[in-house]
């Protein structure tokens, strides 16, 4: 009888322990572009983006979205310009992939490959350094995404006839906790 | 006896398959369809990019700051998405197994869904507000010129004492100017007024100022020449500008420094940086 037990609870079991590895979602998140003109400085934040991590075998998928038009620079203008010039109506999210192992240190930089899809444009950034910190189950990512407008064919926009500068570096800041 | 051992077995037998069933469970979360709302095309998954493979150094160096190593290497940009196909603006199934999908992370499909005739009307509205601009800076310039050239068209000497008139050509150029001046404002403001609105946004920043101003200007740039064909018909008929014709002047000042109020309000803050 202990033994007919004890196969049953084996047999239910079994299926508990192939769960997948690990799962990981974003808790909090600041992603913010820098533009510049000889005349501006201008930075534009968005706090909207979601993302989603899935861990096996070693090695962790990390997918991370956010819409175009949830960046704000402060200027309700500026901003739907941006929205314009980018394709935001017709490309509205920014997406971004990666994948890195699953053991990394818990504190210290780490590289990523990353596939960024952005203003109907699909660009590869390799050996991107992120600052990682932990935090109790939290982790935090902090780096910087060398973006630039011909990457994703973006005509620059002009003002007084001065076009702003092709880098548009994307600061990225987020924390992560399993789920 | 047999019964039981033939049980046992094809419980373990089949138990893997149930681990992978909780897995492609697990991977492929979609949102349920919302009645009566347009769905998006199915999604090419030829377009569809995979994650990049893992660089193996990266997990052989851990927390080593490779600061000798460039940082940030772009590649090549990848075929240019189809706008109908929309891969990254769609719901739907994961590429590879494990690796999370858009549909997983939440966003509404009003989110996520592409919109041609709002892209449209942004590129409509850019379009305009940049001729606005460029007519909006032009006509500085005859404004400029209407204000230094104004005093040269004013009679002067007060009362009780001998004034000088204006010469007719003074006269005349000072109103060639202003009548410029005020045909370059119409068209700039044209622009303005007519550049399609985007319907749900609110106004944040710099544009309320820029807004509020065309209260001050645009009603100047009304009183100014009304004020100043008064003023004209008077000096004409050899009078002194008088009564409500004499504000003409301090209107028009007004208006100009509304304008370029205006102007400044969405060109601040300014920081040059070259």
């Amino acid at each position: 009888m202990p033994r007919r037990i004890l196969l049953a609870c084996l047999i239910f079991a079994l299926p508990a322990l192939c769960r997948a590895d690990g799962q990981w979602v974003l808790v909090s998140s600041t992603l913010s572009y820098h533009m510049s003109h000889p005349m501006h400085q201008v930075d534009g934040v968005s706090r909207a983006a979601k993302g989603k991590g899935a861990c096996h075998a070693g090695t962790c998928d990390f997918l991370i979205a956010a819409p175009v038009n949830s960046f704000d620079s402060g200027d309700s203008n500026r901003d739907l310009h941006m929205v314009q010039v980018t394709r935001g109506a017709q490309f509205p999210m920014v997406v971004v992939r990666t994948r890195i192992a699953e053991q990394t240190p818990a504190s210290g930089t780490i590289y990523a490959d990353l596939e960024v899809q952005f203003a109907g444009q699909t660009m590869k950034y390799n050996h991107v350094a992120f600052e990682k910190t932990t935090s109790g189950n939290e982790v935090r990512i902090t780096g910087t995404v060398p973006a630039t407008c011909v990457d994703f064919k973006i005509d620059p926009p002009s003002f007084l006839t001065i076009p702003i500068k092709n880098e548009i570096p994307v600061r990225v800041d987020m924390t992560w906790r399993p789920m | 006896m047999w019964l039981r051992r033939l049980v046992v077995c094809c419980g373990l037998a089949f138990a893997p398959w149930l681990c992978l069933a909780q897995t492609a469970q697990n991977a492929s979360l979609t949102l349920p369809d919302a009645p009566g709302v347009a769905q998006p095309a199915a999604p090419d998954y030829a377009d569809l990019p995979s994650a990049p493979e893992l660089n193996i150094e990266q997990a052989a160096e851990g927390g080593k700051n490779q600061t000798d190593q460039q940082q940030g290497q772009p590649q090549e940009n990848q075929t240019p998405q189809n706008p109908t196909q929309q891969n990254p603006t769609q719901q739907g199934q994961p590429g590879s197994g494990n690796a999370p999908s858009l549909g997983d992370l939440g966003f509404t499909p009003q989110q996520t869904l592409a919109n041609a005739q709002l892209q449209a009307m942004l590129d409509k509205r850019t379009h305009m507000l940049k001729i606005h601009q460029r007519l909006g800076l032009i006509t500085a310039i005859p404004m400029a010129a209407t204000l230094i050239t104004g005093p040269m068209a004013k009679a002067k000497g007060k009362n009780g004492q001998s004034f000088t008139e204006p010469t007719q050509a003074n006269l005349d150029f000072h109103a060639a100017l202003g009548g410029v001046t005020t045909g370059l404002y119409v068209a700039t403001a044209y622009y303005s007024i007519f550049a399609p609105k985007v319907p749900g946004s609110k106004r944040r920043g710099a544009i309320r100022l820029h807004r509020a101003l065309e209260f001050i200007h645009g009603p100047g740039m009304i009183a100014t020449p009304i004020l100043g064909a008064m003023a004209f018909k008077q000096e004409q008929a050899g009078e002194k500008v008088h009564g409500i014709a004499s504000a003409h002047g301090t209107v028009a000042w007004v208006t100009v420094a509304a304008y370029g109020a205006a102007i400044i309000s969405v060109s601040w803050p300014i920081k040059l940086k070259f």
